[in-house]
């Protein structure tokens, strides 16, 4: 066992210095934050600042209406002496519009579409109090007249309050599942070709067994891809929720993170086992890609699958695809990130990854164990395979 | 001890070993030379279990070579191997940890060595960035990393300077002196004749001798007889057995049998002898005769 742990040790300490998982790390870690920061971007601020001239009124309504609410836009009120002031800080861009004598708004150019609803309200509300205490009604109890609870929104369909953060989690995870496993399989692919053909492994098997040294590569490169994406799960909920996104993340957001960590867990060791079998059939770097190829077609299937049921979740081709290991450990992820899935359909898939994952253990560690003593000329699978 | 018995092994329609068998004893150093693709380097990726055989044993201490008992062997394979992009140091220290041993033991162990092979100042370089010389010294110093209780070494010397050679010459007597069997393959046989008590010889797949030097030479016959007679009438030589080569006053005998007393007799009465003697066959002699 100790030799299964110095070999992913090995692995942990050696590729997590190289510059191409740094980079790998620093980019998707980058991609993802950008990615959770842009709605942020196309939402338009989520402040703004009013200039007021001798409107009280509006003002008080300005504030409460901000402290009181839980949407993110908040409104700051800045009071000017006079309205030439007040139109030389709209012109400054200082504020975004000025409120005079409670009746107009001055701006630069239009106001912007939700400040005006807000200045509206707050001065709808305002201005009905006055009216209202003009007609000599008690002040208090026309406070308590005006205040209207907010529509409750019910939906008699689908829940598609949260659709859009959904659909965009779910095409991140499928990014960042793609990029992972593609990226880990290869480096395990490298790994196995490069002890293969400057033959180290004729030292590394008279001291350790072959199951020990591919479980050990499997394992150090896999917590590597996993601190890999947990950075980049850390990095992408840390941006929402430092830009305010959060108020709109769909509830569950636990089970989604923890899904995409299990479904990564065996997209990885399967992907990463089925890399080692096949690059233990070639000797040298330049013959690795090709023997890749049905594995490098495995992964793009997956993830076009995957892309496919970020936008259509629920046809048919996604449900399948998204039962059917290995295409599972991408797909199911991503549905279950995108909309509410069947529970038995996660049970399901689960168990068939899992099935599919420990039958690639045992044949992909029987390929490994026997072609990688076979040097030179690159060894059939029908060879290895029986 | 290992003890190689009856190996046969063929590639394909390629027969590469026909019963090989010989045994190395426990502080023994022993030479395995023959030609170019004699079966050397099948023979030890066979002991080590690198490779398999189609038939035959090896043993160690009388029972079959087991994977724990070959852990603690050193080995060094024909074609190197090393981490590129590992440093020198790191490099040793990690198969030392493979072979069993603590950590604290293994940067030991892996510091001696570098400063015994005149690597110290390079042990923070990659294993990539040294010359290939020093690269063949990383890897002497990966097998020996753990003190093997057996070494067996393909071709460790060549690529080495005088000084390398020396170094690891060293090692590998202090290796014997502790008891382990040396085995190593080399074409360097005035290296072989002083370092080894035993030598094998293999040509095209089978042991054509094995045994001390002292043996293999007597097994080869006493070789070459030498007479320097000066003054001598020409034509003293002629009657005499054996096929003779004449130099000026050298006379070389070869296929003599007795002790050549009547040749004596013959050279003291031709002239005045000053020079009767057998010339001990070099290894590479013996080698080549039996080889042929
Ligand atoms: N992988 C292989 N496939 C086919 N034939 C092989 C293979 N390896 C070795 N042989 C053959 O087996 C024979 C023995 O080769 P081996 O490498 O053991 O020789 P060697 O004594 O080590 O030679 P050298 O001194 O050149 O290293 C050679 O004829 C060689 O061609
Ligand atoms: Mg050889």
């Amino acid at each position: 066992m100790s030799g299964l742990w110095l070999v992913a040790r090995r692995e942990i300490v050696t590729r997590g210095r190289t510059k191409g998982f740094v980079i790998g790390l620093v980019v998707s870690a980058l991609l993802v934050g950008a990615f959770a920061f842009l709605p942020k971007v196309f939402d338009g601020p989520d402040s703004y600042t009013v200039g007021v001239v001798g409107s009280p009124a509006v003002q008080r309504e300005l504030v409460e209406a901000s402290a009181g609410s839980s949407r993110e836009t908040k409104v700051t009120t800045r009071p000017f002496a006079d309205e030439a002031a007040a139109r030389k800080a709209v012109l400054d861009g200082d504020v975004d519009a000025a409120v005079v004598d409670e009746h107009r708004v001055l701006a630069d150019g239009e106001v912007d579409r939700e400040l005006g609803a807000l200045l509206e309200g707050a001065h709808q509300t305002a201005q009905m109090q006055k009216q209202l205490t003009d007609a000599r009604l008690d002040p208090a109890t026309v406070a308590r007249a005006i205040q209207v609870a907010p529509l409750e929104q019910v939906s008699v369909g689908a829940d598609t309050r949260y659709a859009a953060a959904r659909t965009g989690i779910a095409t991140i995870v499928v990014i960042v599942l793609f990029f992972l496993i593609f990226q880990s399989a290869m480096f395990v692919a490298m790994g196995v070709v490069e002890e293969k053909g400057s033959r180290i492994v004729e030292i590394l098997l008279t001291s350790i067994r072959p199951w020990q040294l591919l479980g050990g590569k499997v394992l150090g490169l896999g917590v590597l891809a996993l601190v890999n994406l947990i950075v980049v799960m850390a990095v992408g909920l840390g941006t929402a929720a430092a830009t305010g996104f959060t108020v709109d993340l769909p509830p569950g957001m636990t089970g989604i993170v923890l899904g995409t960590l299990f479904w990564f867990l065996l997209g990885y060791a399967f992907f990463s086992v089925l890399a080692a079998a096949l690059s233990s059939l070639v000797s040298r770097q330049e013959e690795v890609s090709s023997v890749l190829t049905p594995l490098q077609m495995l992964i793009m299937v997956s993830y076009f699958a995957a892309f496919f049921t970020t936008m259509e979740p629920g046809t048919t081709l996604a449900r399948v695809m998204s039962l059917i290991p290995p295409f599972s450990s991408m797909v199911m992820p991503v549905r279950t990130a995108g909309g509410e899935v069947p529970l038995w359909e996660i049970g399901l898939a689960a168990a068939l990854m899992l099935a599919a994952t420990a039958g690639m253990l045992a044949v992909g560690a029987r390929i490994y164990e026997r072609a990688v003593l076979r040097t030179g000329a690159r060894v059939k699978l029908t060879e290895v395979v029986r | 001890m290992i003890e190689i018995d009856d190996l046969h092994k063929r590639y394909g329609d390629k027969t590469a070993l026909t019963g090989v068998s010989f045994a190395v004893k426990p502080g023994e150093m022993f030479g395995f030379v023959g030609a170019n693709g004699a079966g050397k380097t099948t023979t030890m990726r066979i002991l080590m279990g690198v490779l398999s055989a189609d038939s035959g044993q090896v043993r160690w201490n009388g029972a079959p070579l087991a994977f724990a008992d070959r852990r603690r062997f050193g080995y060094m394979p024909e074609e190197r191997g090393l981490y590129q992009k590992m440093k020198v140091a790191e490099q040793v220290e990690y198969f030392g940890r493979l072979n069993g041993l603590a950590p604290a033991a293994a940067r030991q162990a892996t510091a001696d060595l570098l400063e015994r092979l005149s690597l110290t100042e390079r042990a923070g370089d990659e294993v990539g960035a040294l010359s290939l010389g020093n690269q063949q010294r990383v890897q002497l110093a990966v097998a020996l990393v753990h003190e093997p209780q057996a070494l067996v070494l393909d071709e460790p010397f060549s690529g080495l300077d005088p000084i390398a050679v020396d170094a690891l010459a060293e090692v590998l007597v202090e290796r014997r002196r502790a008891g382990a069997p040396v085995l190593f393959s080399s074409h360097q046989l005035d290296l072989v004749e002083r370092l080894c008590d035993a030598v094998g010889i293999i040509s095209a797949g089978r042991m054509v001798a094995s045994g001390t030097v002292a043996e293999l030479r007597a097994k080869e016959g006493r070789g070459v007889l030498k007479v320097v007679v000066r003054e001598a009438a020409p034509g003293w030589t002629a009657g005499l057995p054996g096929d003779l080569t004449t130099d000026g006053d050298e006379v070389r005998f070869t296929g003599v049998d007795g002790d050549g007393q009547e040749i004596l007799r013959a050279a003291t009465a031709a002239g005045r002898v000053e020079h009767f003697g057998w010339e001990r066959p070099s290894l590479t002699e013996i080698f080549r005769e039996a080889v042929a």
